[in-house]
C-alpha cells in the first residue's frame, strides 16, 4: 500500500504546484491580450473540471483523502511567493491587498452569507479600526499590535451600536440604515479636525517585531526581499485566524443558528432563537474583521484619509462575497482574490471598474445566486 | 392519576381592525391531553396559534401556561419554556440538510456561545456530538428513509417527509406542548395514516406531552384527539368529544350552512 499513498502524494502536490505556477505566471502577465488568454484558460479548465466527471471525483477524492497534506503544501507553496514576486513588489502588494479584503469578505460573511443582513457598512468599521490605530501610534506612540485589538474591539462597538437601530427594520430598510452609517462615518472623518479632514493622517509609523521595523526590507534565506513581504507574512496569518475563526463559528450552534436566521426568520423564532441578538453579534463580529483589516492597512500604507473608506469598498465587499459564494468561507476568500486581483490586471479599463462590479452583482444573482462555491451541507462524522 | 392543567386561556381576543379574528376564546389543555382545533376557514384556528406563541399580541385576555403568564413574552422565550409548533405552510429550514433542521430544534437546551465556538471548541464538538445522535434517534423513529437521508437539503424532501421533518424539529426542543397546524394539509390518506400513527408514537413516548392539532381532515381528529373545541368567527361555538361535536347543531352550521336560509335563497 506504501508505494501506492506515495504516488497519490506525489500527483496532489504535483497538481498544486501546477496551479501554484500558473498562478504566478498569470500575476507576472500584464499585458491585457495574454491576461485575457490567461482568463480564458482558466474557465476552461473549470469547465472541464465541471464536465469531465471522472476527472473530478478521482481529484475531489484525493484531496480529501490527504487532506492534511493538500493544506500543508498549499501553505508552503504560499509562504514562497515573495521570494518568487522578490523582483516586483508591486505583485506582493497585490497579494497583502487581496489578504486585507478576503478579511473583511470573511467578516462579512457571517451577515450576508450566514444571517443575510445585507450590510452596507464594511467601510465604516475598516475606517474605524484604521482611524483608531492610526491615531493612537501617531498621537500616543501606541504600538501596532495594541493598536490591532483596540482598532478590532472599537469597531465591534460602532457595530454594536449600527446593530441596534438596525433590529428595528429589515430587509431593504436595514440596507438603507447601514448606507446611512457608512456615509455618516465617512462625513464625519472628513470634517472632524482631530482626524485630519480630507487631509487624513501621514506618517503612521510600521509596526515592528523585535526590533525589526516592518519598513525595512526582509532577509530570508540569504535572500533580500522588498518590505512588502512583512505584510504579507503579517496578513497570511491573519487571514489563516480569520478563517479558523470563521470555520469554527460556521460549524458551531452559533453558525447553525445564523443560517436558521437566513432561511426563515418567524421560524427561528419559534425554536427559541433570540433572531435581535445573534443578528447583533454578527454586526460586531462582522466590524471587528473590519477593524483588523483597517489597522494594517493604516499601518502598510502609512497614510490614511477618508478616500480610502468610502461607500464603493463596502460595495466592492459586498460583490466579493456574492461572486465567491454566500456562507463559503473558501469561496469568499476566493472571491476576495479574484476582485482585488482582476482589477489591477485590467488597470486599462479602470474607468469602467463600477460598472464591471455592478455587472457582476446582477449577472451572480441571475444566473447562479449561491456564488461560485456554494455552501455546503455541515456533514456530522459517525463513529463507525 | 390527575394530569397537571398546562395551558389555559381567558377571553383571548385580538381584533385586526374592526375585526375580531379571535374573540373572548377559553381554552384549556392538560398535561398528556390531545385537544383538537377544528372550525371553517378563517375562523381564527391559526391566529390562535400565533397568538400562543406570542407572534401576534393580544389585545385582550390572558394565557397562563405553567401557572405563568405568557402574554406580551416574546416568541423565542416562549418557545424556550417548551412550546413547539409546526406550520400551516411548512417554514422548514429548506437549504439546511434535514438533520441540521432537527440540530436547530434543540437550540434552546443548547447553550454554546460564540466564545465557545471560537475556543473551546471540545465543548462545542461534544455538543454537537450529542445533538447529531438524539437527532438521529428522532428522525430514525419517524421515518429509515429520513435516517439515511439526513445530509439531503430539506427543500428537496417530499411534502409528507418535510412535515415530518417538521414534527421531528418541533419534538426536538422537547417541549412540554406541540401546536400541529394541519400537519395533514397536502397528504394522501396513505400518508395521512402514517402521520397519525406517528402522532401516536409521540403520545406513547413522551406521556406528559399536550398536542393541539388543527385539522381539516376528521378522521385525523376522531382518531388522534381527546377533546375538539370548534371555532367559528373567531368564537368558540362548541366543546365536548368528537361524537359529542358531531351532533352539534352549531358545528353543523359553521359547516353546513343553516337550512332555511338556503330555502330562502
Amino acid at each position: 500500500m506504501l508505494p501506492r499513498t506515495i504516488g497519490r502524494a506525489v500527483i496532489l502536490l504535483a497538481v498544486e504546484a501546477f496551479f501554484f505556477i500558473l498562478f504566478a505566471a498569470f500575476m507576472k502577465t500584464y499585458e491585457t491580450g495574454k491576461v485575457i488568454a490567461f482568463l480564458l484558460f482558466f474557465i476552461g479548465l473549470g469547465v472541464m473540471f465541471k464536465e469531465w466527471e471522472k476527472a473530478r471525483l478521482a481529484l475531489t477524492g484525493l484531496f480529501k483523502e490527504m487532506k492534511i497534506l493538500a493544506g500543508a503544501g498549499f501553505v508552503a507553496m504560499l509562504l514562497t511567493l515573495p521570494f518568487i514576486f522578490q523582483s516586483s513588489p508591486y505583485l506582493i502588494h497585490i497579494c497583502v491587498m487581496a489578504g486585507l479584503f478576503a478579511i473583511l469578505a470573511l467578516g462579512l460573511n457571517f451577515q450576508l452569507g450566514s444571517t443575510n443582513v445585507v450590510n452596507f457598512a464594511t467601510a465604516a468599521s475598516y475606517g474605524i479600526g484604521a482611524y483608531a490605530s492610526a491615531l493612537l501610534a501617531v498621537h500616543f506612540h501606541i504600538s501596532f499590535w495594541l493598536g490591532l485589538l483596540v482598532g478590532g474591539s472599537l469597531a465591534s462597538l460602532f457595530g454594536l451600536l449600527l446593530g441596534i437601530p438596525c433590529m428595528k427594520t429589515k430587509d431593504y430598510y436595514l440596507s438603507l440604515v447601514t448606507i446611512a452609517f457608512g456615509l455618516i462615518i465617512y462625513i464625519l472623518l472628513n470634517n472632524f479636525s482631530w482626524t485630519g479632514g480630507p487631509n487624513g493622517i501621514p506618517n503612521i509609523p510600521p509596526p515592528s517585531l523585535f526590533g525589526h521595523s516592518f519598513k525595512e526590507p526582509l532577509s530570508l534565506f540569504g535572500y533580500q526581499l522588498p518590505f512588502q513581504s512583512n505584510y504579507y507574512y503579517l496578513i497570511f496569518l491573519l487571514v489563516g485566524g480569520s478563517l479558523v475563526v470563521a470555520h469554527r463559528l460556521h460549524h458551531s450552534r452559533v453558525g447553525l443558528t445564523w443560517n436558521a436566521i437566513r432561511e426563515d426568520e418567524i421560524a427561528a423564532r419559534c425554536h427559541g432563537i433570540d433572531v435581535t441578538w445573534y443578528k447583533i453579534l454578527a454586526f460586531c463580529i462582522d466590524a471587528f474583521f473590519g477593524g483588523v483589516a483597517g489597522t494594517v492597512y493604516s499601518h502598510y500604507i502609512g497614510f490614511i484619509s477618508p478616500e480610502n473608506f468610502a461607500f464603493i469598498v463596502s460595495v466592492v465587499v459586498v460583490t466579493m462575497v456574492i461572486l465567491g459564494g454566500m456562507d463559503n468561507v473558501f469561496g469568499v476568500i476566493i472571491g476576495a482574490i479574484l476582485l482585488t486581483i482582476l482589477p489591477e490586471k485590467f488597470r486599462a479599463f479602470e474607468d469602467f471598474r463600477v460598472l464591471i462590479y455592478g455587472l457582476i452583482v446582477v449577472t451572480m444573482l441571475m444566473f447562479r445566486p449561491q456564488g461560485l462555491f456554494p455552501q455546503k451541507m455541515r456533514i456530522y462524522k459517525k463513529e463507525s | 392519576m390527575i394530569m397537571a392543567r398546562l395551558l389555559e386561556t381567558e377571553k383571548l381576543t385580538i381584533h385586526f381592525g374592526g375585526l375580531a379574528a379571535v374573540n373572548e376564546v377559553d381554552f384549556t389543555i392538560d398535561q398528556g391531553e390531545t385537544v383538537g382545533l377544528i372550525g371553517p376557514n378563517g375562523s381564527g384556528k391559526t391566529t390562535f396559534f400565533n397568538l400562543l406563541t406570542g407572534i401576534y399580541k393580544p389585545t385582550g385576555g390572558e394565557i397562563r401556561y405553567c401557572g405563568k403568564d405568557l402574554v406580551g413574552l416574546p416568541t423565542f422565550k416562549i418557545a424556550k419554556q417548551g412550546v413547539a409548533r409546526t406550520f400551516q405552510n411548512n417554514r422548514l429550514f429548506l437549504n439546511l440538510s434535514v438533520l441540521d433542521n432537527v440540530l436547530i430544534g434543540m437550540h434552546p437546551q443548547q447553550d454554546s456561545n460564540w466564545f465557545d465556538a471560537i475556543f473551546r471548541r471540545s465543548y462545542v464538538e461534544r455538543e454537537i456530538e450529542q445533538g447529531v445522535e438524539k437527532g438521529l434517534e428522532l428522525l430514525s423513529q419517524f421515518s429509515e428513509g429520513l435516517l439515511t437521508n439526513c445530509y439531503q437539503r430539506a427543500g428537496d424532501l417530499p411534502q409528507a417527509d418535510r412535515r415530518k421533518v417538521e414534527i421531528c424539529r418541533a419534538l426536538a426542543s422537547n417541549p412540554k406542548l406541540l401546536l400541529l397546524d394541519e400537519p395533514s394539509a397536502g397528504m394522501s390518506p396513505a400518508e395521512t395514516e402514517e402521520l397519525m400513527e406517528d402522532i401516536r408514537k409521540v403520545r406513547q413516548k413522551v406521556g406528559e406531552i399536550g398536542i393541539i392539532i388543527i385539522e381539516h381532515d376528521m378522521a385525523v381528529i376522531r382518531k388522534v384527539a381527546d377533546r375538539v373545541i370548534v371555532l367559528n368567527y373567531g368564537r368558540k361555538i362548541a366543546e365536548g368529544t368528537f361524537h359529542e361535536i358531531s351532533d352539534n347543531e352549531l358545528v353543523l352550521e359553521a359547516y353546513l350552512g343553516r337550512e332555511e336560509k338556503d330555502a330562502q335563497a
